[in-house]
């Protein structure tokens, strides 16, 4: 190849401005999805909430999905700091209470089928917000899993450092998706 | 400039916490208020508290601008040691 026809290559383009910018644009195109669910349950029902929602389990999920966030967070510092070892046991605590979550969201939908079925206004929106959240927490526990599974036989990160970062940051995001949901299904009136 | 191990487990422990006092307090205000308006003004402005919250802390939001400068000059940039050219 010639010099004429060699690629430019751009040096302040480095591979972790790429991963950080790419994931941030997924991220706020993912979240313009969940406010367009949210939306909905104001154009479908407006903001009264049936009293039969399962009050206690929603603040019960809340607060496991917030734990899960400082322990996603605490992954990534461990990762960070060279902490291998803290690291792992981070990512599997991360996804221990992301399966709680996904268990205790199947539980709120066996009691919501009796109250609310999905042919309801409001089963209607309770299924659709809670069924695509679920799904982002299911893809976030098997986004950790894998990276977990990179980093399970090795004593220090090496070059998974992004691939914890990147996991991490997607289950905050879903928690963020949380912090809005919960407040929208569970406590207007 | 780094942070110490220490220093970063403290700030998750301190937005943890915050971020659970105001879980507590939105269930807390959705019972005791009836004003619909209000009550959706209220749990509004705590989500987005949170989110911030979660969004600075957590995810590291003020590191992009950092990022996002790079990538802007880097595309406005004719420095050739920038852009790899070398003569």
């Amino acid at each position: 190849m010639t010099h004429e026809h060699a690629p430019r290559v751009n040096h302040r383009f480095d591979p972790l401005t790429i991963n950080r910018l790419g994931l941030w644009l997924f991220l706020v195109s993912d979240a313009s999805f969940f406010i367009a669910l949210l939306s909905s349950r104001f154009f479908v029902v407006g903001t009264s909430t049936p009293e039969e929602v399962a009050q206690v389990l929603g603040l019960s999920l809340t607060i496991l999905l917030l734990l899960s966030s400082l322990t996603a967070y605490r992954a990534e510092a461990a990762a960070e700091h060279g902490d291998v070892h803290g690291a792992k046991r981070m990512l599997l605590a991360t996804m221990a209470m992301g399966i709680i979550f996904v268990f205790g969201v199947g539980f709120e939908w066996h009691e919501a089928f009796k109250h609310f079925p999905p042919s309801t206004a409001f089963g209607t929106v309770l299924f659709t917000l809670t069924g695509v959240h679920v799904t982002h927490v299911l893809t976030g526990v098997l986004t950790l899993g894998f990276v977990y599974f990179r980093v399970r036989n090795t004593d220090s990160i090496g070059d998974n450092q992004w691939a914890v970062e990147g996991a991490v940051k997607w289950w905050h995001f879903v928690d963020v998706a949380w912090v809005f949901i919960y407040p929208t299904l569970y406590l207007l009136k | 400039m780094h942070k110490s191990i220490q220093e970063t487990l403290k700030t998750g422990w301190i937005v943890i916490g915050i971020l659970a006092v105001m879980t507590v307090a939105e269930f807390i205000v959705a019972i005791a208020v009836d004003d619909k308006a209000i009550l959706f003004a209220l749990l509004l402005i705590a989500g987005l508290a949170k989110a911030w919250l979660i969004i600075q802390y957590f995810m590291h939001f003020g590191q992009l601008w950092e990022h996002i400068s790079d990538a802007w000059f880097g595309m406005l940039s004719d420095d050739p040691e920038a852009d790899g050219e070398e003569d």
